[in-house]
Formats: C-alpha cells, structure tokens, sequence
C-alpha cells in the first residue's frame, strides 16, 4: 500500500507554471529520487509536500488521510497544517540550521517544543528531556558526530552541518523524509560522507524522496525514479529502466548531458 | 509668533491626520472667536475664575538675580518671587514657579502652560502686543558691556559705530541696537550675549543694568568686563494672557500694597527700591 | 582657578542633578522605545496593506522631521490649539511630554533598525522552523529573535549612544536637564553667576556615561559573538 500518493497537483507562480499536473505515489520503506534540470519543478514539489508553498490545485494523502485537497478549504488552516508538516521532515540544500545551538541542541530543540504542549510534560519534565537527549545523541552518533556534538555549526564542515540537519529532520521521527539536493552546497570531497549516511538510511528502509543532482546515487539508492522537465514528469519508473533504457527523447537528452 | 502658530498648526496636522482632523479644523478656524461657553478658554475673560477653579497660579520664570532665584533650599524667592506669592495669596490660590525657556515665554502661556510670565520683563513692543501686560512696577535700563581695558573709549552712544554687539534675541537691547543701526549678532540668553564678549567674538553686549549690576565686574564671574553708557530707558512688568482680567487685578494689587508700603518693604531686602514704579 | 576649585562642589551638585534628569529621560526612552519600536517593524512589515502604509507614514513624519520641533508640538500642541493643557506646567509634565515625543522619535528609528533585522535573517531559518513543527511564535522567541539582536546590536549601539546626547533637546520645552543646569550658572543661579566652565564640564559627564555604555554593548556584542 501506498504510504504517500499526490494527485493532480498544480502549482503556479505569478508568471510562470511551476508543476504541471503532478501525480505520483511512493511505498512505504522506499526511496524515491526525482532528477532533472534546474527550474524543472522538482524543488517546488518538494516544497508543496512539506506545505512550505500551497498547491493551487490538487491532493496529498499520508497513509489514506488527506492531508490536503484544494478543494477543501478546511485542509488550508494554518494551525491544522503545522501537525500535518510532522508527517514529512525535510532537509534543505544550504542545512538551515539554527546557528546560536550546539549541534546537539539543533536536534533537539523541535523536540522539546513539542514534548512542552504535552499534558504531563511539567510532571515528568526531567524524564522526557532525558529521553530527548538520549535520542538525539544516539541520532548524532548514527551520523557519525558524537564528538561533534557540543559544537556550534560555524565550527562544523559543511558535510557535518548536513548530517546533522539528517539527524535534527530525524529527530521527529517522519513518516517520509525529503532531501532537496542535500549535496548541492557541499565541496565534491565533502558530499560523500553526506550520500553515505543518506544510502545507511536507505538501506535501514527509511521511506525518503530524494531530489538530487547525483545521478549516480540517485542509480544505487533509488527504488524509483521519476524525471522532470518544464514542470512536468516526463518519465518514472525503476531506476534501471529509467536510466538505462529511457522511453522518452528529453529523458535521454538530459542523461547524455549529466555524467554518471 | 503668528508664524510659528501657523508652522506648528500645519505640522500638527499632518501629524494628527485621522485621529484629530475632525477637532483640529474646528478649533483651527474659531479659536480666536470661539464664545465664553467653553469654560477653559482664555480668551472669554474668565482667566482669574480659571485660575482660582485650579487653585494656583502657575508662574513661569527664569533663574534671574535678584528678581527670581533660590538662594539656599528649594524655595523661589527674590523681588518678584515674593510679591507673586502675594499676589496669589490674595487670589487665594497657591503660587506655583516653573521655569521656562524665554523664547517660548508667549507659547507657554497661549498654551496654558503658565499662567503669567513675572521675571523682570521689559515692556517692549513684542511683549506688549501679544501678552495682557500690568503696569510698570520697576525702572531699568539697557546698558552696554565691554571689556574693562577698553570701556575708556565707549562712554557714550556717538562711540559705539565701530562695535560689533551680542544681543538676546528678541530682547529690549535688540531692539536698542536696532534702532542705533549698529552692527549686532543675536544670541539666545544675555548671558550668551556676555560669553560672546569675554570669549572675544564680539566685540560688545547690551543687556539689562539690574543684570549688569549683579553680573560683571569685579567679584563676579566676569570680572574683566564693565558696563558704560545705558541706551534706553525701560520697564518691568508683569504678562498674563491676551484679554486675561488678572492684569486688572494685579494693578490693583500693585496699588495696594505701594500705599501700605508692603511693596517698597519686600524691594528693599533685594537691594532693588530705587528702581520701584509709584503705583 | 581657585575661583573654579570653590565653585566646583556647589556647580557638581547642580550638574548631578540635571543629569539625574537626563538619565531618567535617556532609561524611559529606552524602555519605551524598544518595544514600541518593535510593534511599528512587525506594523511595517505587516501583509495587510493600510497597516503597513500607516506605520511608513508615522515612520516618515517622525524621521522626517526634527525632534525639536516634535517636542514643540507635543508639549505645546494641546494647550494652544485643543485649548486644553493635558501636561501642565510642572516639571512632571513637562519630563511626561518629553518622554511621549522621545519615544515615539526613537521608537521609529529602532523599527527601521529591527526590520532591517529581522529581514536579515535567511528565510531558510523561519522555513526549518516551520517543517519542524513549531509555531510562529515559537520560531520567533526560539530561532529569529537571538539571530536579529546580534544584528542589530552595532547599529542599536549608534542609536543609543546618539540618544545620550539627544536628551539635551528637551530643554527646548523646560526640561532642566544637565545643559539647562550647566547654562544656568552663565546668567546666575546658585549664588555663582556668569561662570562659563560649568556648561562645558558638562562634556566630562556625557564623555564619561557614553564611555560606560560603550563598553557594556561592546560587551554585549563580544557576547553575541559565539555563534554566526
């Protein structure tokens, strides 16, 4: 069954049509990596997913639940969209962490937050922090930063600030993951740790749609690829298939421009 | 004045645009003509039932020797200091001193800030015509200061054409220079006008004798600086709103107490009864 | 010299005086101000339209022109044309109308320097705060706010310090602030009359308060610089 299914959505900016009829759905435990060129769309897609922008037309269903439909405007209240974000973590290409937080304090802060609206949080304030802290440093020894974690992130590599932006989106523990070209910012020596965390949580059956410039990654870690163009998928399907035996002609003029 | 009313109308306006447009245009077409209705309005007459309705008489002043200073403590006292305290008294009302910046002396009362300015004023033309002023109480006269090294040379009015003056702006010595066609530069404050000619800027001031006498030469602050010949003759008194009935009441007041010598009594312990008015 | 020496603890006193004024006026401003300022940038910066067209307008008017004329207006403004005092004339009214026309003038150049700010930080702060479930005011207290202080601390820093020396504006409307008291002795006052030292040393107290705050932002600022 399907853990994410969007249907039909369209997104338009003032003058340009950003998605065109988009219509995907993803398993649950796979890995997803949507490619194409620059302004194809793939990045606002995400973006919608995560409701940092509104589709104008279109639904998003979580495990069956609508998570949004624009017909139905009740979908749209601010105050319903924030417990519906959770559903989804995102990791952004230039990290966006928090620069006055450790990198420990960085994976724990949304948690804390949250655990603070808790009935019993004044009850067993010390024993839910406790637990937080056990998990994000537990998350940050995952990412291989365990030494790191008393850091603030102008004192960490770029490749260690992504990590621990994977660690802070995990911390939430999402239903589905997002990458948007988490390697993007990164130096060439650097984007290997990040892609390597990345395939660990691949292979560990995290549910994550990946969009990325990495086509060789996108080849190995992928169950599914999609390929976009001008606001539209022009082609999805195994990454075999998509790679190796391309159906459509603008696929295969894409993929004689990238290297692999 | 009437331009800076018109200056800060207009500011005013835009300032208050939405939240009092509606009363600021009402007010600013009948202020002057708006009826004796409105009991705070000035202009009706009724200053003396305004004043006695508050309770005291908000007297604005400057720190000025002899007329109004404090010698020791917190207390107002000097010639005028003492007989505004009479005078409320005899309103029965408590007397109440603010010191006030001179330049905004007119708008302090129109804006019911004070309720008269007592503080050795000079009846000039400007004070004459936009305050409701009592009679003459006090005799002075405008005289010029120069440097004591010098003074030999400027003892008379023919003397003074190649000096260039200090004068308070808007002041009775202004108005003296003026009237001389000497040359002059106007300053905020006679004390200012004294700066200038200690620190050599210019090279002479005009200010009031009772100033003068308390001011410059020898034991004060100015020692070097002298005052030769006075340029007019002038005299003090008392400002109170346009069309205020306390005017009235104060030349009465002054009249009573020159005849029950209370009056020459309070001038003599500030060193000031030769220049007091017959009342 | 010695005249100086003799004069000194009477022209200390009075100066201590004024300048207990001139502190008073400076600390209300400021707490004034400071949040003041803050809801005209969010006013500035609002979506809805007449809100942020009013709050640039204010913004405009009181950047626009001088303070001096401000506190003319203010003080003067309600006895001369509405016909009705609202301050009085005491000093408490007048250190009242001071303080409104302070705040209001500093409350719009702190807003320009909070918006500047706020819109300095990256946008990708608010939108991690927003996929990590927080709410808008949590994102504020929690991610912007540390972020927009460490910004604006050297300009704030300016604006405080040019404050200090601004108070002396209020004696335009009576406000016996230290200059006022320093004048005073040039006319007479205190029994010493025609003294001229007394307003330049003066100098020495703003010299001395403005190098106490110097350090203390410098501090702050030192503070602020464990994180980018």
């Amino acid at each position: 069954m399907a853990i994410l299914e969007a249907e039909h959505i369209c997104k338009s900016f003032s003058r340009t049509e950003a998605l065109k009829d988009i219509s995907f759905s993803l398993e649950k435990g796979q890995a997803l990596s949507i490619i194409g060129s620059s302004g194809s769309g793939k990045t606002t897609l995400l973006r919608c997913l995560n409701f940092l922008e509104t589709p104008d037309k279109g639904v998003i269903r979580v495990n069956n639940e609508v998570l949004f439909d624009a017909e139905d405007p009740s979908t749209r209240q601010e105050s319903a969209i924030r417990k519906k974000r959770l559903h989804f973590g995102l990791v952004f290409q230039s990290f966006n962490l928090f620069p006055q937080y450790t990198a420990l304090k960085n994976v724990m802060l949304a948690r804390e937050l949250l655990a603070s609206e808790q009935a019993d949080y004044k009850a067993r304030k010390k024993e839910i922090q406790e637990e937080i802290r056990a998990e994000a440093e537990s998350l940050l020894m995952k990412m291989g930063l365990s030494n790191r974690k008393d850091n603030y992130p102008h004192q960490l590599s770029g490749g260690q600030c992504q990590r621990v932006a994977i660690a802070r989106a995990l911390a939430l523990k999402p239903d589905i993951l997002c990458f948007d070209e988490p390697t993007s910012a990164l130096d060439p020596e650097l984007t290997g740790e990040v892609l390597k965390v990345i395939r660990e949580l691949a292979d560990d059956n995290t549910t994550m749609v990946i969009v990325t410039h990495e086509m060789a990654f996108a080849r190995d870690v992928a169950d599914h690829v999609i390929f976009m163009d001008d606001g539209s998928i022009v082609e999805q399907g195994d990454p075999i298939q998509v790679f190796e035996h391309p159906a459509e002609e603008r696929t295969r003029q894409f993929l004689s421009k990238v290297t692999i | 004045m009437k331009k800076w009313i018109t200056i800060l109308l207009t500011a005013a306006m835009v300032l208050s645009l939405a939240a009092c447009g509606n009363s600021g245009a009402d007010k600013d077409s009948g202020a002057d003509a708006s009826s004796g209705a409105d009991s705070s309005d000035d202009s009706s007459g009724s200053d003396m039932e305004y004043v006695k309705g508050k309770g005291k008489l908000v007297i604005g002043i400057t720190d000025f020797e002899p007329m109004d200073y404090k010698a020791d403590g917190d207390e107002w006292i000097g010639f005028d200091a003492d007989m505004a305290k009479a005078f409320a008294e005899s309103l029965g009302v408590e007397a109440e001193f603010v010191e006030i910046d001179w330049d905004n002396k007119i708008m302090e009362l129109d804006g019911k800030t004070i309720d008269c300015v007592w503080n050795g004023m000079t009846l000039t033309s400007e004070v004459t015509s936009s305050m409701e002023c009592s009679n003459a109480y006090c005799n002075n006269a405008q005289v010029v200061i120069v440097p004591s090294d010098v003074a030999d040379k400027y003892q008379d009015k023919d003397s003074l054409s190649d000096l260039t003056f200090a004068v308070e702006a808007g002041s009775a010595g202004e108005e003296a220079v003026e009237n001389l066609e000497l040359e002059f530069t106007s300053v905020k404050a006679q004390a200012d006008a004294l700066m200038e000619v200690a620190a050599g800027t210019s090279d002479a001031a005009v200010i009031d004798s009772l100033m003068a006498a308390a001011m410059v030469g020898e034991g004060t602050g100015y020692a070097d600086l002298t005052y030769t010949c006075g340029l007019n003759d002038e005299e003090y008194g008392v400002g109170f709103r346009k069309g205020s009935d306390l005017a009235k009441a104060l030349n009465d007041f002054f009249a009573s107490s020159y005849e029950d010598g209370s009056m020459l009594e309070c001038a003599e312990k500030y060193g000031v009864q030769a220049a007091v008015i017959e009342q | 010299m010695g005249q100086i020496m003799e004069q000194m603890p009477i022209v200390v006193d009075a100066l201590n005086v004024g300048f207990l004024q001139t502190l008073k006026l400076f600390f209300v401003t400021l707490i004034g101000a400071f949040p003041l300022g803050l809801v005209i940038a969010f006013g500035s910066m609002s979506r809805f339209r007449p809100l942020s067209y009013l709050s640039k307008f204010v913004v405009w008017i009181i950047r626009g022109t001088p303070l001096m004329i401000q506190l003319l207006i203010i003080y003067y403004f309600p006895g001369l044309v509405l016909h009705n005092p609202i301050w009085g004339g005491g000093e408490a009214g007048r250190f009242l109308a001071a303080s409104v026309s302070f705040i209001l003038n500093y409350a719009c150049y702190f807003s320009e320097i909070y918006r500047g700010g706020i819109q300095g930080v990256p946008v990708g702060q608010e939108e991690a705060g927003l996929v990590l479930g927080m709410t808008r005011s949590q994102i504020f207290f929690k991610i912007t706010l540390l972020q927009m202080i460490k910004r604006i601390v050297p300009p704030m820093s300016n604006e405080i310090i040019t404050l200090v020396k601004d108070t002396s504006l209020a004696r335009i409307i009576a406000l016996q602030e230290i200059i006022w008291a320093g004048q005073a002795f040039m006319k007479g006052s205190h029994g010493i009359s025609g003294a001229i030292w007394p307003l330049f040393f003066t100098a020495v107290y703003y010299l001395i308060f403005n190098g106490i705050l110097t350090m203390l932002l410098g501090r702050l600022e030192r503070k602020l610089d464990y994180f980018r």
